[in-house]
């Protein structure tokens, strides 16, 4: 199988709209006959990106995220854009267990999971701007595809 | 929809199929509201029902372990899935709370320790 496609949701910024974000994502990369586990892996990603958008992008305001994802082959690439705030210091923002909301009980691992559960990502920001996160895997390298 | 019950000071929450920052803050406020009458010690997260979980999740938790844990009380999970298993693992959650195959096995536990006497 090597063919290419595309496809790009957007949905408001509520917490609401974060399981369908990451059902969509989901349905979309079947086509790669991804393991159970890879779904999964994709799904909290997916999901991880989202609500940051949600919590530190838009905060209490509102605002619209679009998600796009490729498949190219075995390979899925996502992007999870808005147009909120934006991140002032990148680097201390995916440092594990940092969080700008200790209070809130978040936990400061979503990016450490995007990390963890993708084979890589680049976060691009401009505060007042917003914030891009692209994230790609390869389908079928886990070690239980074939179980 | 999940629910909870409250018996002998020992809570059970049963979790939803997806435990994601929507969930989390609505369990949070519910499990609030009952930590203010004081009367609960230990609390137990059944993920039986749950497939889905991200890191909301374990901000939840540990927001939770910090009461509980302050009160001299424990944070148990129980019925881990696989999946639910790779992020707990991953999260290193399992250094502040007890992973446990049932309800019955805490009780038993607790029964052993004392705490129903």
């Amino acid at each position: 199988m090597n063919n290419t496609s595309e496809m790009m949701v957007e949905f408001s910024g509520e917490a609401q709209n974060e399981s369908f974000a990451r059902m969509v994502v989901a349905a979309f990369i079947t086509r790669t006959n991804p393991t159970l586990e890879e779904v999964s892996d994709i799904k909290t990603a997916v999901s991880e990106a989202v609500t940051n958008s949600i919590i530190h992008g838009y905060e209490k305001s509102s605002g619209m995220i679009s998600i796009r994802t490729r498949v190219d082959g075995r390979m899925v690439y996502i992007e999870v854009k808005d147009t909120g705030k934006g991140i002032e210091d990148i680097k201390k923002a995916m440092e594990p267990l940092y969080t700008s909301k200790p209070q809130e009980d978040r936990s400061g691992m979503g990016f450490s999971f995007m990390e963890a559960f993708m084979d890589g990502l680049t976060v691009e920001s401009e505060c007042g701007v917003g914030t891009i996160v692209k994230m790609w895997k390869e389908i079928g390298v886990s070690k239980h595809q074939f179980d | 929809m999940e629910a909870f019950e409250v018996s002998n000071g020992v809570m059970i929450y049963y979790l939803p199929q997806e435990l994601d920052h929507f969930a989390a803050d609505r369990i949070k406020r519910k499990t609030e509201s009952c930590f203010k009458d004081g009367d609960i010690k230990h609390l137990i997260f059944d993920f039986d029902k749950t497939n889905f979980m991200d890191s909301s999740g374990i901000g939840l938790i540990t927001g939770r372990y910090r009461k509980v844990h302050d009160a001299g009380g424990q944070v148990y999970v129980i019925n881990i899935n696989a999946n639910i298993d790779k992020i707990l693992t991953m999260s290193g959650i399992y250094r502040i709370v007890k992973k446990k195959s049932s309800k019955e096995e805490i009780i038993k536990e607790m029964l052993k320790g004392g705490y129903y006497e």
